[in-house]
């Protein structure tokens, strides 16, 4: 086993390109991303047109100002819109009476969460401004049980204790982009045991005293430990030389990487049973690295999904775990006990696809 | 010392191997002769444990190996048809690996290396990338893999296929030199049958994955005592004129080839006079008329009708 693993890393020594870009490729995108994005609450120009007064304005300001999610601050239209036009902001927004319209400057993932926000506040307030037509003083009813309720319910979740979705678009950018890029990394190096088996070097392993288990120990040994490398660095680079927040359990972010890593290595190793030429899993591994990535929740959070199919798919891929597990021990300070239940998933998942990668392997190597 | 018994393999409706038995003693060089298709590497797949058989045995010193692989693994060195090396490594980096997985390190395996690279006449480029290397010095380099870890016995699976001669050459005395002078047990397939019959000292011929005749070169060859082989060459290529010479009384196989045509017919016959009249009758000129001994090729032609490289 050790000869194979050494000789992987022999190998990336004469040809280090590929992981060299996908982990180039991930610091420059988040780098590059990430400096229009703030780890606190992003600030959102806020401008009323003449169909509402002053005091409206200031009442709906106040409403959205409950949350600390994004902070908005009332100024003239102008004023907001050459925010937007030079760019100081990715958005705006245009409160009307029952409505709203943004005003967008340039694609940010934080728009899906700011539109939902948005959504939100405005439905909660009709629906109450509803309720307050057919029975006046509802509204101060409802505020007086709010503040003093007859049952208090404890929610834990991934999101924290309160459940609400805190959005940071820097750790979101981090975590998606380098949980996506080290799928790359670690499916076109198990790319490398199709290769053999077309070269014959595999058959040459296999009648040699080194025992099938331990060739792809050795293989398996060097993808695991090449795209965990890769995730790790690039958090400890981010963490120390660009400064992000990252939480005060590191380790357990890296205990995260390790599971998420050895998912990804028996996916992996479960596509390439399935797909056995190289040129096809050309084809295959972007589009299986994309298509998770972006159900999955890399590209935008998760929680701004609201299609139930796409949620469902989402549930049975490794990324989405991934994600939250990070999301959850870096934006809400959860611990061990919190991403327990998702690190579990990555492992049983990793071990499932294992299991059948490799008997599914075995079975066409024998007949 | 290595033997098989009634080696079947079958792939669905397909029987790649038929019934093949098989014995190598202590030092010999056998070969396994046969064209594309025959079932050869097949066979050899068997032989080294890469392959399960359908039914059969392979035996190493009288030990089953299909239930312990391990032993055959250790005195084994396989030289695949295909070149099978890490091309983006030194030919040194690759013979380590090879060593390695046999257990060799340290200062043996470095010896070992510098043995091996000698062997095939490599040693001043040995860290050069295997991909910088011509054809024939990867083919070394395939046969310096597999003996790396001294094997006893050394199965090699048409190791010379599309080299130049000189590296063909240079491959073949190295073969013939393990066998000779170091005694090394050689299982040598090919479709070449000239290489077979300059290395081997027993040969099997294989068709259609059955062993159709086996035998020393001389016993093998006895096979057509009775028998002489006319080769004419003419000045082109007359199809017309081959066929009707392949129908000339006494002609038992006939096998043409550009301007050549190659006739076993039974001593004695009388073939020149017809040979002529046929000739003159579709205006052919006839270059050169060559009666040969036989040779491994002829045996061939005489057991399947066909030619080897067909």
């Amino acid at each position: 086993m050790k000869a194979v693993f050494l000789l992987q890393w022999r190998r990336f020594y004469r040809k280090p390109l590929l992981v060299l870009a996908m982990f180039g490729l991930t610091v420059i995108f988040v780098s590059v991303t990430a400096a229009g994005e703030q780890s606190g609450p992003q600030l959102i120009p806020v401008y009323a047109d003449g169909s509402m007064s002053e005091l409206q304005a200031q009442t709906w300001l106040e409403r959205l100002n409950s949350e600390e999610q994004f902070q908005f601050e009332l100024m003239p239209e102008s004023e907001a819109r050459s925010y937007v036009a030079e760019g100081d902001v990715s958005q705006a927004v245009n409160l009307l009476e029952a409505d709203y319209r943004l005003l967008v400057g340039r694609e940010d993932p934080a728009r899906f969460a700011l539109d939902s926000f948005l959504r939100r506040i405005y439905s909660e307030e009709m629906r109450l401004e509803n309720a307050e037509q057919t029975t006046p003083g509802i509204r101060a009813e409802m505020e007086s049980a709010l503040s003093g309720p007859a049952l208090t319910l404890s929610v834990e979740s991934l999101q924290g204790a309160d459940d609400s979705f805190q959005y940071n678009g820097q750790l979101q950018l981090l975590f998606g982009m380098t949980l996506f890029f080290v799928i790359y990394t670690i499916m076109f190096s198990l790319v490398r045991i199709v290769d053999e088996k077309r070269a014959g070097t595999w058959s040459r392993m296999i009648i040699s005293p080194v025992r099938k288990w331990q060739v792809y120990l050795g293989h398996l040994g060097y993808s695991f430990l090449i795209g965990f490398s890769q995730i790790t660095l690039i958090f400890l680079l981010f963490r120390f030389a660009f400064g992000f927040e990252l939480g005060d359990r590191f380790w357990l972010l890296v205990a995260i990487a390790a599971c998420y890593t050895f998912s990804i290595v028996a996916l992996g190793l479960l596509i390439i049973s399935l797909i056995t030429k190289p040129q096809q899993l050309g084809a295959v591994i972007p589009i299986v690295a994309t298509g998770m990535a972006m159900v999955g929740g890399a590209f935008w959070p998760i929680e701004l999904v609201t299609n139930e199919i796409l949620l469902a798919v989402s549930k049975v891929l490794p990324i989405t775990y991934g994600l939250q597990a990070l999301t959850s021990v870096a934006v809400y300070g959860n611990g061990l006990q919190a991403v327990a239940i998702p690190l579990l998933l990555l492992l049983g998942f990793g071990s499932i696809c294992m299991a059948i990668a490799i008997r599914l392997m075995e079975w066409r190597s024998a007949s | 010392m290595l033997e098989t018994e009634q080696l079947t393999k079958k792939f669905k409706d397909t029987i790649a191997v038929d019934d093949v038995s098989l014995v190598l003693r202590q030092g010999e060089s056998v070969g396994l002769l046969g064209p594309n298709g025959a079932g050869k590497s097949t066979a050899i797949a068997m032989i080294s444990t890469l392959m399960k058989p359908s039914s059969g045995d392979v035996r190493l010193n009288g030990e089953s190996v299909l239930k312990k692989p391990g032993d055959m693994r250790r005195v084994l060195g396989v030289v695949p048809q295909k070149i099978a090396l890490y091309e983006e490594l030194s030919a040194y980096e690759n013979l380590k690996f090879f060593g390695r997985l046999y257990g060799l390190s340290g200062k043996k395996l470095e010896q070992r290396i510098d043995y091996v690279v000698e062997l095939v006449g490599l040693a001043d480029r040995k860290k050069e990338l295997v991909k910088n290397y011509s054809g024939g010095m990867q083919r070394r380099i395939n046969l310096a893999a597999a003996m790396m870890h001294e094997p006893e016995v050394l199965i090699m699976d048409e190791p010379t296929v599309g080299i130049d001669p000189q590296s063909r050459n240079h491959l073949l005395e190295t073969i013939r030199k393990l066998n000779r002078e170091e005694g090394m047990t050689v299982l040598y397939t090919s479709h070449y049958m000239e290489e077979v019959e300059k290395l081997c000292d027993r040969v099997y011929i294989m068709d259609h994955g059955k062993v159709i005749a086996e035998g020393t070169k001389e016993e093998l060859k006895a096979i057509l005592s009775d028998q002489e082989t006319v080769l004419i060459d003419f000045d082109q290529n007359y199809p017309e004129l081959f066929a009707k010479l392949s129908e000339i009384e006494g002609v038992q196989h006939a096998a043409a080839e550009e301007h050549s045509l190659k006739l076993i017919i039974p001593k004695g016959t009388r073939l020149l006079a017809a040979l002529f009249h046929e000739a003159e009758r579709y205006g052919a000129q006839v270059v050169n008329v060559n009666v040969q001994t036989p040779t491994l090729e002829d045996v061939f032609l005489r057991l399947t009708g066909r030619k080897l490289r067909d």
